[in-house]
């Protein structure tokens, strides 16, 4: 082999990607070519070069988990829509009328208590919140620019104050979509915990202080005409602490 | 029960995929070349993956989800910086011979704008258009084969391996500093 021919198969003969036969000739051609032989050298020293300069990344811990919580809610929600039609419709028809009507009506239409709906769908957003890049569409620690935002785009307005002194700083504000009414959500941190809040009118049942449910801690308090519905991956212990420190400064 | 299948397909999923976590998540960071936009683009492609899950034959996941993940990276750049997948000109005549490659194509001129920096490998690599960065990624970091390379990328095995002699000829001239001018 001469070196016009050696040379376009330098790479291959390096990456071991060469035919036995073709190999041997290259191999040959090297011991005694004074300049494939150091030409072969330097692709060799840019391999090492590489190998050890360039980082080797990792996927980081929480990708892993959020990666196996989405597939598990991507599960979840085909078995959902896969359901034949009359439970669903009666589903989505009892949190309709608990997000529009309120405190208004007695709604056992499913044998569910509306409470338990409205705390799955509330569960879900949250999911849906950390999940996406979508967790504020307002991002501000500032009440007056994220009270001011839900103006006009909610029925309820909700009472948007930082809380970081208390340690819970508020990151922002959001509008989910419950079965197409739009519901507004307050978004705050807890070290690396995400709290949303979701306001609605103040419903007349109660939930039960804290629930836990799959996993996620849930409070809801009623506090005037509101009901809120708070919803973490944190410990129970600190949402609240968080409903505390919350209620005590929308107290006016 | 649909329900015990689903878990069933879901686990399998996560015992056949998810162990190539690591390799989906290096090639993203190296096309998006951010870790907050890698794990994002790795989330989506690993959701898209597990939808088209009942496709996967038995065979080489790693290959098949690397494809998906490179795939979801590209559209993702079309969509956020269509600047960084300028598609590769003069293609062909690499078939003929050496083909010069500046290192900085498209809209790296910024990685580069450091002139020490440009001795460090792992920069010139960030600075290579997509279509080289991504055969030396596979090839020199994930150690695969041609053959891997060219069911991943969706190109003849020519086009892998002119590619990758492009790609190195590159770097070698910037890293032996034999044109930093011409790199800029």
């Amino acid at each position: 082999m001469q070196c016009d021919e050696v040379r376009p198969r330098l790479d291959a003969y390096i990456d071991g990607e060469l035919a036995e036969t073709e190999r041997a000739e290259v191999h040959d051609h090297l011991e005694d070519c004074p300049e494939c032989g150091p030409e072969t050298v330097a692709l060799q020293r840019l391999r090492e070069g590489i190998r050890r300069s360039a980082p080797t990344y990792r996927a980081p811990e929480a990708l892993r988990s959020q990666i196996r919580l989405a597939l598990r809610r991507e599960d979840a929600a085909t078995t959902r829509t896969a359901r034949p039609a009359p439970g669903w419709l009666a589903y989505a028809a009892s949190l309709l009328l608990a997000v529009a009507v309120g405190s208004g009506g007695t709604l056992l239409i499913t044998g569910e208590r509306q409470e338990d709906v409205v705390a799955n769908e509330l569960i879900d957003s949250h999911l849906r919140s950390l999940l996406g890049s979508h967790l504020t569409d307002v991002a501000s620690s500032d009440q007056h620019t994220v009270k001011p935002w839900f103006a006009g785009r909610s029925d309820v307005s909700p009472p948007a104050v930082d809380l970081a002194a208390e340690g819970f700083p508020l990151v922002g504000g959001r509008l989910d979509l419950i079965v197409g009414k739009p519901v507004p959500a307050l978004v705050y941190r807890r070290r690396e915990h995400v709290i949303n809040v979701f306001v609605l009118p103040a419903s007349r049942g109660d939930l039960g202080a804290t629930v836990t449910r799959r996993g996620y801690t849930l409070r809801h308090w009623n506090e005037g005409d509101l009901g809120f519905w708070a919803v973490t991956d944190a410990a129970p212990s600190e949402l609240a602490d968080f409903e505390r420190v919350f209620r005590e400064a929308t107290k006016g | 029960m649909a329900w015990i299948a689903q878990r069933r397909r879901r686990s399998r999923f996560e015992s056949v995929v998810l162990p190539h976590l690591d390799a989906a998540y290096a090639l993203a960071r190296w096309l998006t070349r951010n870790d907050a936009d890698a794990a994002d683009v790795v989330q989506e492609a690993m959701l898209r993956a597990f939808r088209y899950f009942d496709t996967y034959r038995e065979g080489d996941a790693k290959s098949w989800i690397l494809r998906i993940v490179r795939r979801t990276c590209y559209s993702w750049l079309e969509r956020n910086r269509p600047a960084d997948v300028v598609p590769l000109d003069d293609e062909k005549v690499l078939d003929e011979g050496i083909a010069d490659t500046p290192i900085a194509a498209g809209n790296t001129e910024a990685i580069l704008q450091n002139r020490s920096d440009l001795r460090r490998l792992d920069v010139l690599i960030e600075a290579l258009p997509a279509p080289l960065r991504e055969v030396i990624v596979l090839r020199e970091l994930q150690e695969l084969g041609y053959r891997e390379i060219a069911e991943i990328t969706g190109v003849p095995i020519g086009t892998v391996m002119s590619r990758l002699h492009r790609a190195r000829s590159a770097l070698r001239r910037a890293w032996e500093g034999k044109d930093i001018g011409d790199a800029m």
